[in-house]
């Protein structure tokens, strides 16, 4: 980590923010050119023009559009995120409460995709055109075909309407016999998580093991990893220590790019779960024209992002020493 | 005292439409304690698959079709305090042990062979260059040897003794905390060659020891195989096409073609009276520094492919001395002295012997004035044959 420059970090963190101010200007216009308005989400028709009038003064609306513009990148800066009409709270309370359960959701699936999908790609690589290797990996081909949402419905289908085994919507029991304390909290969520969670993951580790799978095979013909078999190691002490370990080099970049796909699947996967996080609010209040919980969930969305982008950087650098950020600089 | 004894050693590449490729067809020699033996030959005639086999390190449709590997050294598990084979071990049938201590690395399981890899013979690849690993310090691959072939030794020690190694070398010791991109090419191939020398072994495999190195530091490298190989009395098996660095640096060498040996003996009995037409032919198209004007002759057509091969000679499509019998089956290595002193052929009895394998080796003299002349080498001549 020392091979990061803080010339080099500082530089990066400006340009994150520049990237993050031009992402705020985007959703700013894209949200602005949709049809119908953001007054359409407050007002119903029996209303006078004189309490609608009373609406656009209290929302800032009668502003010229640049005004609008400006008082919005202003308070974002000073970490304002606004109110929300259609659920009539701040929008960072929403936020504070919404996140955790998108992380819970998303961060749990991730880590297990990242830890499954290297772990298959080494084995299918190091063996590659073996029988096994064949079976598996078309197996896995067939399951990255499948839309999310739909293996989401089938593990409903099996494992709530069939089995009866685990629940299909909610994180939380809605009307329990029990108390709530730490231990039955943290029961009962996992209890919801679970579908959820298996169906995300089922296809969610395929995308890293396709890159793992020929890097891994690349490294195998690598001298290192010969004279590592010829130090008299186990093959497997090669293959985890001498051959994964180099490939797991380009799966780093791999990881960044599918959380903007993870992300995606989010708003999906929560809509069929009925999971309470930010991927419900995402869809809500594009529909109801709630602009400011709109711009926060995008702009949340956006940081993510930019902040793994840079943490890639930090990633690199342990995993392979060849490379320095910031030399020269 | 001979430290390896390859009897009768065949290597197949089993290839998809059920042939085999021959990489080593019977081949027998052997490596005496302390001594530097050469293979030499060109490339792909089998003599890297040779050394590979030695320690089960082939490519994965390489296999022992037959031959053994006898061996002074045995497994951990198997040896007395001595380092020598226990006699319960000897006397068992089951175990590939001979009477004299000897065990067959052919027999042993891939289990087996990788407590003797790198503890009795380690080896050098032929691209040095490229096996260290990236990731991790120059170090602490060393250190990793040691750890594995001597789990008693403490983390501490196997650095020191990781730094010492270096240091003999001629690496400084503090380069041992440095990552494999920063080492000059001339640095990697001696970082290896101190990390081959880590557990000691008792043979040292360098296979193109000098290939992609310019020729100050290939010198370097020569001294400092040979520096170790004083200190420590360790045997080297060198594999070179390179026949002038074979001439400096071994004390016999087999000469081979198409997975087999051609001529086999004291190196200076090899370069002085070399008594195989291949050889002669080698010799021919390699340049002198003493020469200035020097016209190379090359030995025309190409090495034979090996896979499923003819019985007859494996040199005869290219040699220009061939003859009828050639082509029936390949000649057995011919004792040299003999051959010169009673003009008769006499199969060679004993292993380190100058040996031959030709048919016309009755006929030395005349053999060698002709393919001192260039018009032997031409294809036309040998056509015409």
């Amino acid at each position: 980590m020392t091979r990061i420059s803080g010339k080099y970090l500082a530089k990066r963190i400006v340009v994150s923010y520049l990237t993050l101010l031009v992402i705020m200007s985007l959703l700013f216009v894209l949200l602005r050119s949709m049809p119908g308005s953001f007054i359409t989400s407050m007002i119903s028709s029996g209303m006078t023009a004189e309490q609608i009038a009373r609406i656009r003064e209290t929302w800032g609306l009668n502003e010229p559009l640049w005004r609008q513009y400006l008082n919005f990148m202003i308070n974002y800066q000073t970490g304002n995120f606004g109110r929300s009409p259609t659920y009539n709270t701040q929008v960072w309370d929403l936020m504070i409460r919404r996140m955790p359960r998108t992380l819970v959701l998303f961060g749990s699936t991730f880590i297990i995709g990242f830890i499954v999908g290297p772990l298959v790609g080494m084995y299918l690589g190091w063996w590659r055109g073996s029988r096994k290797d064949k079976s598996i990996f078309s197996t896995s081909l067939l399951l990255y075909s499948m839309p999310s949402f739909w293996i989401s419905w089938l593990f409903i289908w099996v494992f709530n309407y069939e089995l009866d085994l685990l629940p299909s919507a909610y994180m939380f029991t809605q009307f329990p016999e029990f108390q709530w304390t730490a231990f039955t909290v943290m029961r009962d969520v996992l209890y919801h998580i679970a579908l959820p969670i298996m169906s995300l993951t089922f296809i969610g580790w395929v995308g890293s093991m396709l890159i793992m799978r020929p890097t891994m095979n690349q490294v195998t013909d690598e001298g290192y990893v010969f004279l590592a078999r010829a130090k008299g190691l186990s093959e497997r002490t090669v293959m985890v220590k001498h051959a994964a370990r180099n490939a797991l080099i380009p799966v780093a970049t791999g990881a960044v790019v599918s959380l903007a796909f993870l992300i995606d699947g989010s708003v999906i996967v929560e809509n069929v779960f009925n999971w309470p996080g930010m991927g419900q609010i995402i869809v809500s209040s594009v529909l109801n024209r709630d602009f400011p919980v709109a711009q926060a969930t995008f702009f949340m969305l956006a940081v993510l992002v930019v902040v793994m982008r840079l943490l890639t950087d930090v990633i690199y650098t342990y995993l392979d020493p060849r490379i320095k950020f910031g030399e020269g600089e | 005292m001979t430290l390896l004894e390859v009897n009768d050693l065949s290597i197949r590449y089993a290839i998809d439409d059920g042939s085999a490729v021959h990489a080593s067809d019977r081949v027998s020699f052997s490596v005496d304690r302390g001594e530097t033996y050469g293979l030499v030959g060109e490339s792909g005639c089998g003599k890297t698959t040779l050394a590979k086999s030695l320690v089960h390190l082939l490519d994965d449709n390489g296999y022992i079709e037959s031959g053994n590997v006898w061996f002074d050294g045995t497994l951990p598990q198997w040896a007395d305090e001595n380092g020598d084979a226990k006699q319960s071990v000897i006397d068992d049938p089951d175990k590939p042990v001979r009477e004299d201590g000897k065990t067959d690395l052919a027999a042993l399981t891939n289990k087996q062979i990788r407590d003797m890899r790198w503890r009795d013979i380690a080896i050098i690849p032929q691209s040095a260059m490229n096996a260290l690993n990236p990731v991790y310090k120059v170090g602490d691959q060393i250190v990793e040897a040691i750890l594995r072939h001597e789990p008693q030794t403490t983390k501490a020690e196997a650095h020191d003794r990781a730094r010492d190694l270096l240091e003999r070398v001629g690496i400084e010791p503090d380069r041992a905390d440095d990552y494999a991109h920063q080492f000059s090419g001339g640095m990697k191939q001696r970082a290896v060659i101190a990390m081959a020398m880590a557990c000691s072994p008792d043979l040292l495999i360098a296979d193109e020891p000098t290939t992609a190195l310019d020729v100050i530091i290939q010198d370097r490298i020569l001294e400092e195989l040979e520096k170790l190989q004083d200190e420590f009395g360790v045997s080297i098996l060198v594999i070179s096409h390179d026949i002038s660095v074979m001439a400096e640096i071994c004390d016999r060498m087999a000469v081979m073609y198409g997975g087999k040996v051609m001529e086999s003996g004291r190196t200076e009995d090899i370069f002085g009276e070399t008594a195989n037409p291949y050889t002669l032919g080698l010799k021919n198209s390699f340049p002198t520094i003493t020469s200035a004007d020097q016209d190379l002759v090359s030995i025309p057509g190409t090495p034979p492919t090996l896979r499923d091969p003819d019985p007859g000679c494996r040199f005869r499509e290219r040699c220009p001395f061939a003859i009828e019998e050639c082509h029936a089956e390949h000649p057995p290595m011919y004792d040299v002295a003999d051959a010169e002193s009673t003009g008769r052929l006499r199969e060679a009895t004993d292993q380190r012997a100058h040996g031959s394998a030709c048919y016309r080796i009755d006929e030395l003299e005349q053999l060698r004035t002709d393919a001192l002349n260039e018009d032997t080498w031409t294809e036309q001549r040998i056509e015409s044959r």
